[in-house]
């Protein structure tokens, strides 16, 4: 019994892995013949950059720490922020509450993939694909023009930290997509949601910025494991509220957050798609 | 003086049909429209953040920080609905092969891609900046008559200005098929009019005030507010008004290049 239990599970596996490639090799092709579009982020990440740093130099002329931050760590608060988006950023909000306004929706009901995993695969396949368009010509523009070396003080916890970002992100963005089986034109909604996410993720500015009231509230938030969280684990240190945790309890903690967003998704699916009617497409 | 009068009511015809297609769905158009706005407020609260903290922009107190902000949000909040949808509306079009239909209405092509694309969403950014900046003037010193005539006369130059831009990454849009992130080039780059040009290293002062008009559109037209005009104002002005010129010529020019797709 427990043998043919073992023996399905590796089946399943084994099937989820061959989907992730196609899916993910497919996708990787697709926007590969619009890699100049990407490519626009080794002008723009390194520009954003530029003006952060004069920004934050002429603050820090006039002292030498910010909320316990140095310059030298708000520099590199901001690169890693840019590189983290790189890696995590997706679209799952967008392409759903389209599918969904669309009918186009249809189509996925009737594959045996969960559209979930679906969409899922074709965020790896396009990160894959950012990997190098993006990320690794802006990482080398950071170390030889801005002389920054970001380099991970726990390598191996960094890595863990910025793959449950990438579920997180993902979740959350499909989570918010999943909406447009109530409204159906969701364009509000995701505006205001990404934005409040941002803001509370420390996006724009490390959340050691905020008030110490709001950095509490933001600690019990899971929005800060999405940037703020990886980056004080890539930086090797993590506080926020007056709390200093070690890494490893952040990492698990953004762990529950990922399992708190996969709960939140798995409710909105299971109420949304009883909603959704399509016809033709 | 008659087409004057026949342009703007085609432009408000305009306008009302983007307005009704989009209260189609209304509690979406004004949840959009707000947190447009607020999105927009993100580069006023790390200012805010910022002198909260006790430290600030040397030479620069929080609301006279806030007017360059509130100038370039007002502006913005012009410029996006009512001429900036250009950009969109070329580049969906050239990608779709709608841009044909625009060619062959007896208007210019230009004018009737202004026409189709007002963005009724993006007026959050106008009531965003238009708080923005009533805040933090009427927390400055009273200007005086000459610096509220400076102002308005540089301010209309800032429209020119962002006229230009839009123009630039429409025509882009012509040749660089189904492109948005030219919004996200134009974004990069006047990131650094947000804040007083001051800050900035000696050159990149030169660069954008004298050699991409960036400047103009919330350091320059804020510092005449506050009786601070500069030498370089009037270099800035005569930049912006080449700038309009030249982007309108890039227009016609990517427009000639352009093949139709089909529709």
């Amino acid at each position: 019994m427990n043998s043919l239990c073992l023996s399905g599970l590796r089946k399943r596996i084994y099937q989820g892995l061959r989907v992730l490639r196609a899916a993910a090799l497919a996708t990787y092709k697709e926007w590969a013949a619009y890699r100049s579009q990407m490519a626009v982020s080794i002008f723009v990440g390194p520009v954003y950059f530029l003006t952060q740093l004069f920004i934050w130099r002429a603050v820090f002329s006039t002292r030498a720490v910010v909320n316990g931050f140095t310059l030298e760590e708000m520099v590199t608060y901001y690169g890693i922020s840019m590189l983290i988006g790189y890696l995590t950023f997706d679209s799952a909000d967008w392409d759903l509450q389209m599918l969904v306004r669309t009918g186009g929706f249809i189509t996925f009901r009737l594959r045996p993939v969960s559209y979930c995993f679906y969409a899922f695969c074709q965020k790896v396949g396009h990160r894959i694909l950012a990997f190098w368009v993006e990320l690794f010509p802006v990482y080398l523009i950071f170390f030889f023009l801005f002389k920054i070396k970001l380099i991970p003080v726990q390598p191996g916890w960094a890595l863990l930290s910025i793959a449950l970002s990438f579920i997180l992100v993902f979740l959350t963005n499909f989570s918010i997509g999943a909406t447009a089986f109530w409204l159906t034109k969701t364009e509000g909604v995701r505006r205001a949601i990404l934005a409040l996410r941002d803001l509370c993720a420390g996006t724009f500015f490390p959340l050691i910025l905020f008030p110490r009231g709001l950095q509490k509230i933001l600690f019990y938030l899971p929005f800060q494991f999405i940037t703020y969280a990886p980056i004080r684990v890539f930086i090797g240190h993590y506080e926020l509220a007056g709390v200093s945790l070690p890494i490893p309890e952040v990492v698990g903690l953004q762990f529950l957050a990922v399992l708190v967003m996969y709960g939140v998704y798995r409710t909105l699916w299971h109420f949304g798609i009883r909603r959704f009617t399509g016809v033709g497409a | 003086m008659r087409a004057g009068g026949n342009n703007l009511r085609i432009y408000l015809a305009g306008v009302k049909a983007a307005l009704a297609a989009r209260m189609a769905y209304r509690g979406d158009f004004f949840l959009s429209m707000l947190f447009m706005l607020l999105v927009e407020m993100g580069a006023p609260l790390i200012t805010i953040l910022i002198y909260r903290t006790g430290a600030s922009f040397p030479g620069w107190n929080i609301y006279e920080a806030l007017l360059v902000q509130g100038v370039f949000l007002l502006a913005k909040g012009i410029a996006f609905p009512f001429f900036f949808g250009i950009v969109w509306n070329t580049i969906e079009r050239v990608q779709s092969g709608n841009l044909d239909l625009l060619l062959i209405k007896p208007k210019s092509t230009m004018f009737m891609a202004i026409v189709t694309a007002f963005d009724a969403e993006e007026l959050g950014k106008l009531c965003g900046g238009v708080a923005l900046f009533t805040l933090a003037v009427t927390r400055i010193p009273p200007p005086g008559l000459l610096e509220w005539a400076q102002f308005l006369a540089l301010f209309i130059v800032t429209l020119a200005a962002l006229f230009g831009y839009a123009v630039i990454l429409a025509g882009l849009g012509i040749v660089w098929v189904g492109n948005f992130r030219v919004y996200d080039i134009f974004a990069s780059i006047t990131t650094f009019g947000m804040y007083p040009a001051v800050i900035f290293s000696k050159t990149l002062q030169t660069v954008i005030t004298l050699i991409i008009p960036i400047a103009i559109l919330g350091s320059v037209p804020a510092s005449a507010l506050l009786g601070r005009a500069s030498p370089g104002t009037l270099g800035a002005v005569v930049l912006s008004i080449i700038f309009l010129l030249l982007s309108v010529g890039f227009w016609h020019r990517m427009l000639r290049k352009y093949t139709s797709a089909g529709g």
